[in-house]
């Protein structure tokens, strides 16, 4: 059975397909559900475009899950942040990072 | 004396039949907080979960320490019967004693019994709750006390703030950006791009908690007013990792820093106003350096939402008594502050000696001078009981006038962008707006036209009252 993972944007309009940085949380049950990766990864909107993908519920910034999943393939993961300031807007702050590079 | 711990407080709630202990095994997974929720909706007990699944047997949660009034009175040293009048008084007379704490040695402290320090830290040793459906991740602080000091004059300051668990070593949480915590790290250690020491507290003695709620002000330090409350001074230990003093008496400390350069999503989540309205991933990552905790130990939690909660209910009295000073210190003549728990501290009612359209004016210009948490505001005359909800809406429907009555104010930077109501954009600014209903009758009428309240207090004369009331059994009744 493909793993699931969870991710929030503000709206679900926000998220986008390809490849991106994404902070994740595991939904494999037990005592570490719920843990946060921030990947490099592919995402797709269809099990089709992404086969061999995992599951990824998306949810919105009020916690609304979006009625259908998306599917997500972790190509690498990063360190546990983002370079930012206190209080500042975590998307914007990935924005920069992939806008760098 | 208060209560040196949440133990010590347990064992007399449990004497007061305001503690059920739950012996069934529990899911940390949304189950302990769909439970807490129901309770708190039912004005239930307190609760002690004692089986966790996925957790050894030991590692507990509870839920709704303080959640109604009758528990913030038993905290208090008063009778739990304690009317909401009496429990603010007392609060209010505490509050009039500063007892600054105590250090003693780590051997003295139960919180020490088990220490993690570095590559050891694992948050994830403690059940910490998935409390609603849709939450970001899982609260491990949400009936805390969050300790940070200014470097530089030692002020150390004592605040609520959520906190998640982001990974094994990692927390997110959303202080507000215009919280004192906010203030400290923003002046002291932003500027030096330094982290900023942090330790958060779970399950001290049920005024330490309640304090850790109240507005005091900026370099006066909570734990001196709980001291004076509790009529003790609070014992204090020194942090492992960083140069911190926390309760020696309580269940878990973890201890961090709040980093200058480094963020990580944190919520959303169903926050005090009673919603989870959007509020994510604009707060503060912090590295987790140590935990130290007691035997068996208790994660406090609180199932947040609509009122009553203990969020809700301690807000009431701490707020009130602070926002109380505050008007008075401005000069305004007033009897009595009340925040209705149902108002989520969003809705405040001041009753006044003297009203009119200037005094309730000059109640607006207190509460938006600096950040503002409230939005509506309520002035009563003082014959109003300002406890009695259903005085306050009589007032309100038959002495508000539509026209003359109402003031507001919108201000920017500095609003609660908790509060439901504000679009996103105006949550992202933190622009907000507040009024004032003056429901007291114009200063400038002549007592001969005001109209009289048709009540049995204020309709008839004292001798017909007193006829009556002594003839009252006479009458038939009971």
């Amino acid at each position: 059975m493909a793993k699931q993972w969870q991710t929030f944007v503000g709206k679900f309009r926000d998220m986008r397909e390809g490849e991106i940085k994404i902070f994740i949380k595991d939904l494999t049950p037990g005592p570490r559900k719920y843990d946060t990766k921030f990947v490099r990864a592919i995402v797709k909107r269809s099990k089709e475009s992404l086969p061999d993908g995992d599951i990824l519920y998306i949810r919105s910034e009020s916690g609304l899950k979006s009625p259908e999943p998306w599917y997500i393939k972790i190509i690498e993961e990063l360190p546990e942040y983002v370079p930012g300031k206190p209080w500042e807007d975590v998307f914007q702050a990935i924005e920069k990072i992939e806008n760098i590079i | 004396m208060g209560f040196k711990d949440h133990r010590d407080f347990f064992e007399l709630l449990e004497k007061e039949g305001e503690l059920l202990r739950i012996k069934e095994e529990v899911d940390w997974d949304l189950e302990v907080g769909a439970i807490g929720r129901r309770v708190y909706e039912l004005s239930g007990p307190c609760l002690l979960f004692e089986r966790i699944k996925d957790y050894p047997e030991g590692f507990r949660i509870s839920n709704g320490t303080s959640g109604t009034w009758s528990r913030v009175a038993l905290a208090l040293g008063l009778p739990k019967s304690a009317s909401v009048r009496e429990i603010y008084k007392a609060y209010e007379k505490g509050l009039e004693k500063k007892i600054p704490p105590k250090i003693v040695r780590k051997e003295e402290a139960p919180c020490k019994e088990n220490i993690m320090v570095g590559d050891e830290v694992d948050l994830y040793r403690f059940p910490a709750p998935m409390i609603h459906e849709g939450d970001g991740g899982r609260y491990i602080g949400t009936w805390d006390i969050v300790i940070c000091k200014d470097p530089d004059t030692g002020w150390t300051n004592w605040g609520m703030y959520r906190f998640m668990v982001h990974t094994k070593d990692w927390l997110t949480g959303w202080p507000q950006s215009t919280s004192q915590l906010a203030l400290i790290f923003k002046e002291k250690y932003q500027p030096k791009n330094r982290p900023m020491p942090i330790a958060i507290v779970i399950g001290a003695d049920p005024v330490s908690h309640i304090l850790a709620t109240a507005p005091i002000k900026v370099q006066e330090s909570e734990v001196d007013y709980v001291g004076g409350i509790r009529g003790e001074p609070v014992e204090l230990v020194p942090c492992e990792t960083i140069d911190l003093l926390v309760p020696a008496h309580c269940e878990i400390v973890i201890e961090g820093e709040l980093m200058p350069d480094k963020i990580a999503p944190d919520g959303p989540f169903g926050e005090y106003p009673g919603y989870r309205s959007g509020t994510m991933c604009q707060g503060v990552a912090v590295k987790v350096r140590a935990v130290t905790y007691r035997n068996d130990p208790i994660l406090t939690m609180i199932s947040l939402g609509t009122p009553p909660d203990d969020s809700s209910i301690a807000a009431s009295l701490t707020a009130a008594v602070s926002m109380k000073r505050g008007l008075l210190n401005r000069g305004i003549p007033v009897t009595d502050v009340y925040v209705p728990p149902e108002g989520v501290t969003h809705l405040i009612v001041v009753g006044v000696k003297k009203g009119g359209i200037d005094i309730a004016r000059r109640v607006l210009d207190y509460f938006t001078t600096r950040r503002v948490m409230t939005n509506k505001h309520i002035v009563v005359d003082e014959d109003v009981d300002v406890f009695n909800m259903g005085e306050v809406l009589h007032a309100f429907a038959t002495k508000c006038h539509p026209g003359r009555g109402i003031a507001y104010e919108w201000y920017e930077g500095r609003a609660n962008s908790l509060t439901p109501f504000y679009s996103p954009e105006e949550r992202r600014r933190l622009k907000g707006v507040s009024v004032v209903f003056d429901c007291t009758w114009p200063p400038e009428w002549p007592d001969e036209i005001i109209p009289v309240k048709a009540s049995f207090n204020s309709i008839y004369s004292k001798e017909i009252q007193e006829k009556v009331i002594r003839n009252w059994g006479r009458y038939g009744f009971k």
